[in-house]
């Protein structure tokens, strides 16, 4: 989960998320050196007593800045687009989950086997109990089985909403009409928040999203107490 | 568990300053973008970009005494060490994650298969004794 005056990324609880991370140091670092180089000219062109009023031309200079930031672009397109693919790998999922977003909460039903649907929505900040997360929990979790595949349908009964949960690296729309699909697989059990990412009324910071991951078991036996 | 907030006089502000799961909420960035502690193969790249602009900057004003071209040089050296050392490391680094990734796998179907017709060694011995 986020902690106070967080800047960067929550640790990566998916492989996608990982290689997301991962992508990010790299331009990083390429953003690093070319800010480093740029405040290094800021600082030559502040400290010379040169002038030079009457330039025709200059063809080294334009070749090299020029190819350079294509090759920069292309060092860091290649990565991108890996990933971009990787994220819309065929995986076979062995659960669906559909998520369905209200105002202002989210409904989530697993209809694979039997029909288990529950809505979750915010505690709120006067009921939460002592060590509970201040506008994160839920009264319902949405229990998963962990190292699973599964395919999350997303959708919405009113107006737009967005399903996200940074520490997997999913942010999906949920918009009425219309059905957008996502995988989700965690290779750590545990809890994961996320939170309403798409302006949808008064309330649009109000309706988190709790994941639990846990063995396959521990979610058979929820599965179970839920029917 | 809230921290209480500290005047700093240097930096003329407060600051909060939170123990979060015990490590330090405000890690360094260099420039105030670059966590060195945090990113993998960062700080080590960093600090061999020092070393190399030193000794390029330096190697430069030694040979010609031209002040400001040794420091382009040596600014040009950083930038090309550091590249260059970066690439070189998360290169290793990803080939260690994926020995890492073989290795659990292998780790976990030996655990879950053992004595089982699925075991990965029984299949291996059975392979070598039908050959030999």
């Amino acid at each position: 989960m986020a902690y106070p005056m967080q800047l960067g990324f929550q640790d990566a609880t998916s492989p996608i998320m990982e290689e997301l991370l991962h992508f990010h140091d790299h331009t990083l670092m390429i953003v690093f050196l070319i800010s480093s180089l740029v405040l290094y000219i800021i600082s030559l062109m502040l400290t010379t007593k040169l002038t030079h009023t009457s330039t025709m031309n200059a063809q080294e200079v334009e070749t090299i800045w020029t190819i350079l930031p294509a090759i920069i672009l292309i060092l860091i397109a290649l990565p991108s687009l890996r990933i971009l693919y990787m994220m819309d790998e065929i995986n076979n999922p062995s659960l669906t989950v559909k998520t369905m977003g209200h105002q202002w909460y989210w409904s989530y039903e697993y209809t694979d086997y039997e029909d288990l649907s529950f809505d979750s929505y915010m505690i709120p900040t006067s009921e939460l109990k002592p060590g509970e997360l201040r506008l994160l929990e839920v009264d319902n979790r949405v229990v998963l089985p962990m190292e699973t595949t599964i395919r999350m349908l997303v959708s919405s009964e009113d107006v737009l909403h967005s399903w996200a949960v940074p520490s997997l690296g999913l942010k999906t729309d949920a918009i009425p009409g219309r059905l957008n699909q996502t995988t989700l697989m965690s290779s750590r059990p545990g809890l994961y928040y996320g939170q309403c990412s798409e302006i949808c009324g008064s309330n649009h910071s109000f309706m988190p999203i709790v994941l639990e991951l846990v063995p396959l078991k521990y979610f058979e036996k929820w599965s179970a107490s839920m029917l | 568990q809230c921290g209480r907030p500290r005047f700093d006089p240097w930096v003329g502000k407060i600051l909060w300053r939170r123990k979060w799961h015990g490590r330090r909420s405000i890690p360094f960035k260099l420039l105030g973008i670059l966590d060195v502690e945090n990113i993998p193969c960062a700080r080590d790249s960093v600090l061999y970009g020092s070393l190399g602009s030193v000794v390029a900057g330096l190697g430069h004003f030694l040979l010609t005494s031209r002040i400001r071209r040794s420091c382009d040089v040596g600014v040009g050296g950083f930038i090309v060490v550091t590249l260059g050392c970066w690439f070189h490391c998360r290169y290793n680094y990803a080939k260690l994650r994926i020995q890492e990734r073989l290795a659990r796998e292998g780790i976990k179907n030996k655990i879950l298969y053992e004595s089982t017709h699925l075991d990965p060694a029984r299949k291996q011995t059975n392979g070598g004794s039908s050959s030999s």
